[in-house]
């Protein structure tokens, strides 16, 4: 990066106040030179001391003075307008509160003789290139604080033009553009947060084109409103928004409608979803207890149902199954038609009110449509293998935008696609086969799959958990993250948080993370639908942006995107190891 | 000593001085100096002090006494009075610096001056050379005394040494002489209001 001296940095970028006080616990004081309205909540502040750079976020300001006398009263009640103003200059001042997050050894000034002797240390190999670290020390007294300039921020945060870099929004002060890194984002689950309304669609859509563009990985999105794949009309504009699939064209992105003759918004879907009886399990019912209010006896019946019919057969068997059938048996008594539930619970010692009440309450998933004998195709493993080829799909619900459409499916498919990637991560590390494509499963509405109740039994959680080594992520998008369970949560690298109004969300969504405290007021301030918060593992410090625009000069951008010089081999050797 | 700087009016000699502050005595018939003027001490042929006066003490003697009971007393009786009397007017001065070999600064003299040395009243010249010189740091002399009305000499120095800058091409100094005072007594409230309320009627006579 080009070193400019002091005085050229000062000239360009102005201090704009010194370090006072503080520490690493209790944040940094910076005393301000001017007036407050100069920096703001989540500014990106830079303080140099001597051969050290610190990098910080702005968590406060307090209005302050040397006697709280001076400030009670103005003193132009007292004083001339001239000279209460050089009191106050003296007397009254704003303390800016800096959050430490990381130091870069700058090294000497360029115009001092010893910057030479360290620049060739460091060319020569004797000495490491300098690279920012978690804050461990602090900058001494009256050190100069400066707003972030463009190369403080790429500093940190990467060239825009840089491969794998993304810019996701911009500092709000000085409009530099604020990157986060694709690589690092899809090497662990991630999050984007924030209540309704604030943007979170947008957001979401933008970073799967991204995603998408960069071409880092698969991406499979849930897409239960059908927001993502064919164009939309924002709800508050009532402009036209553009989907994914519409972007990058139906090479890349193929949206795939639930049911046989599923249309999304009139559209027809490059292809359809449809469920065999087959493929529904007993795991898949059992994490639909809470949605069809299910008894503790239905693991019971389950068993007895793979047990005496088939892993494959239980469902279709089950439902032919007639309810309260009865013949009159030879000595003229009423007992269960053979075809009857009660008579096939008879004949396996289950409990037949148990087996007829679960009859009853699967009858809501007998009825659906998508759930058919003989689907015209494996359509699930043409979801998998155009996947596994590289294409990007975002599966619609169509119609059925139920919760109890969204938990079957969506599980249901995700224990395929976990089964697959596990697979060939093993034939991979065996050496019989080629490295799996990295794959983002994009899940919205993500409490529903992932609160406290279902987190033990869906698939999701495994993925948050553990399905890194087998090159699957999740991108989980939710408005109420307290509902997520806390060990999902805590696995979240790469945290993306638009506003949040209730306490426990923003709790959440800060859990684990250093500054929190700090950080907390700041989420319940964002301004809704521009600004975004960075946080977690994945970026190198938390930064408030201001979020890039979602609209045609975005896609304009995404399309004329360099690309060139990408080994995409090389990158997925540096994400995962050999 | 730069003699271009020193003036030659004298107003009086020491009566007595201790390292702080000295008093002179003049005759009441010469032009004193004002309250709050500077003035210098010769010490040696290469030292000289400094000085603000800080108060002004016009004694009374037997014959004054007598006199002011009196109904009626001619002019020329009060003229022989003023002019030929015994006691003379004190200028009570407080030290504020001193030059030394040429250079001023704003440090206490190394030695009180002698009883009957001369004290001279300095000019516009030599207040712009002892006010400009260094950083204001004589100041705290003032604001730190007991002895004297702080405020009041204050208020009069700094509108004579600011009317003498402004007058030589300084304007900017009187505000730096407020920006050293709100310095000095920043955090103490009570004393540095009244100072600043004073110096509010030296700013508008300047009018800077």
């Amino acid at each position: 990066m080009e070193k400019h001296t002091e005085r050229e940095r000062m000239e360009i970028n102005p201090a704009i106040g010194i370090v006072t006080s503080g520490g690493l616990k209790e944040n940094l004081q910076v005393r301000l030179n001017g007036s407050p309205q100069q920096v703001q909540e989540g500014s990106f502040i830079v303080i140099n001391n001597r051969d050290w750079k610190f990098y910080g976020i702005a968590t406060d300001l307090q209005l302050q003075s040397i006697d709280p006398r001076y400030a009670l009263e103005p003193s132009a009640a007292r004083l001339p307008e001239r000279l209460a103003g050089q009191l106050d200059r003296q007397t009254l001042y704003t303390n800016l509160v800096v959050l430490p997050a990381l130091m870069l050894e700058r090294g000497p000034e360029v115009d001092t003789p010893e910057y030479p002797a360290w620049r060739k240390a460091i060319d020569s190999g004797d000495r490491d290139e300098p690279r920012p670290m978690p804050v461990k020390s602090i900058p001494a007294h009256h050190a100069e604080a400066f707003l972030a300039a463009a190369g403080d921020v790429a500093e940190i945060f990467g060239k825009p033009d840089e491969e794998g870099n993304f810019v996701i929004g911009f500092t709000r002060e000085q409009d530099h553009p604020v990157c986060i890194n694709l690589p690092k984002l899809i090497q662990r689950s991630s999050g984007i947060f924030g209540a309704t309304g604030s943007g979170k669609s947008f957001l979401t859509r933008m970073l799967l084109a991204g995603l998408i563009e960069h071409n880092r990985a698969s991406v499979l999105v849930y897409d239960m409103h059908n927001e993502y794949g064919l164009d939309d009309t924002a709800s508050d504009t009532g402009e036209n928004v553009r989907g994914l699939r519409s972007g990058f064209g139906p090479a890349k992105v193929q949206v795939v409608g639930l049911g046989g003759s599923a249309t999304i918004r009139g559209s027809v879907p490059d292809f359809n979803l449809v469920l065999g009886y087959s493929d529904i399990l007993p795991e898949d019912v059992e994490l639909l207890t809470r949605e069809l209010n299910l008894k503790e006896t239905t693991a019971t019946v389950l068993d007895a149902l793979v047990q005496s019919l088939g892993r494959e057969r239980w469902f279709k068997a089950f439902k032919e199954m007639k309810r309260g059938a009865q013949i009159e048996s030879e000595d003229g008594k009423k007992i269960p038609a053979p075809d009857s539930v009660a008579f096939w619970a008879n004949q396996n010692g289950v409990n037949v009110m148990a087996a007829e009440g679960l009859h009853d309450k699967l009858r809501r998933l007998f009825n659906k449509p998508y759930i058919v004998e003989n689907p015209p195709a494996d359509s699930i493993q043409a979801l998998v293998e155009a996947l596994k080829k590289g294409k990007h799909i975002v599966l619609s619900f169509g119609d059925y935008e139920s919760d109890l459409d969204y938990l079957l499916v969506s599980n249901l498919l995700t224990r395929r696609i976990r089964s697959e990637w596990e697979q060939m991560t093993n034939e991979f590390r065996g050496k019989n086969g080629s490295e799996p494509r990295p794959l983002v499963i994009v899940v919205e509405e993500a409490h529903k799959l992932l609160n406290r109740e279902m987190a033990a039994q869906t698939t999701f959680s495994t993925i948050a958990r553990e399905m890194r080594k087998y090159y699957v992520t999740l991108l989980v998008i939710d408005q109420r993250p307290s509902q997520i369970y806390d060990e999902v949560m805590s696995q979240l690298g790469t945290r993306v948080c638009g506003w949040l109004g209730d306490e426990d969300d923003i709790h959440a969504v800060l859990s684990g993370l250093a500054g929190r405290e700090a950080l907390r007021g700041m989420l319940s301030r964002l301004q809704a639908k521009e600004e975004v918060l960075l946080l977690g593992w994945g970026v190198p410090m938390p930064i408030l942006v201001r979020s890039r625009r979602y609209d045609e000069q975005f896609w304009q951008d995404i399309k004329t995107s360099k690309k060139a010089g990408f080994d995409q081999a090389k990158a997925i050797k540096n994400l995962y190891g050999d | 000593m730069d003699k271009t700087l020193q003036t030659e009016v004298i107003v009086g000699r020491l009566l007595r001085a201790n390292t702080r502050a000295c008093v002179a005595g003049c005759q009441p018939a010469q032009r004193f100096p004002a309250f709050g003027a500077l003035v210098s001490i010769e010490l040696d042929e290469n030292t000289s002090a400094y000085g603000l006066v800080g108060d002004i003490h016009i004694d009374d003697d037997g014959l004054v006494r007598q006199l002011a009971t009196s109904p009626d007393i001619s002019e020329a009786i009060i003229q022989d009075n003023r002019v030929n009397r015994n006691v003379p007017v004190e200028l009570s001065i407080l030290f504020v610096g001193q030059r030394s070999g040429g250079a001023i600064s704003h440090r206490l003299p190394p030695r009180p001056p002698l009883s009957l040395d001369r004290v001279r009243a300095c000019g516009e010249g030599d207040i712009c050379a002892f006010s400009g010189a260094g950083r204001l740091g004589y100041l705290h002399f003032i604001l730190e005394t007991q002895d004297f009305p702080a405020a009041d000499l204050l208020a009069a120095h700094l509108l004579q040494a600011g009317r003498a800058q402004r007058d030589h091409g300084d304007a900017a100094w009187f505000a730096q002489a407020v920006d050293k005072v709100i310095t000095q007594l920043r955090n103490d409230y009570e004393h540095l209001m009244p100072i600043l309320e004073a110096l509010a009627d030296v700013q508008e006579e300047l009018g800077s």
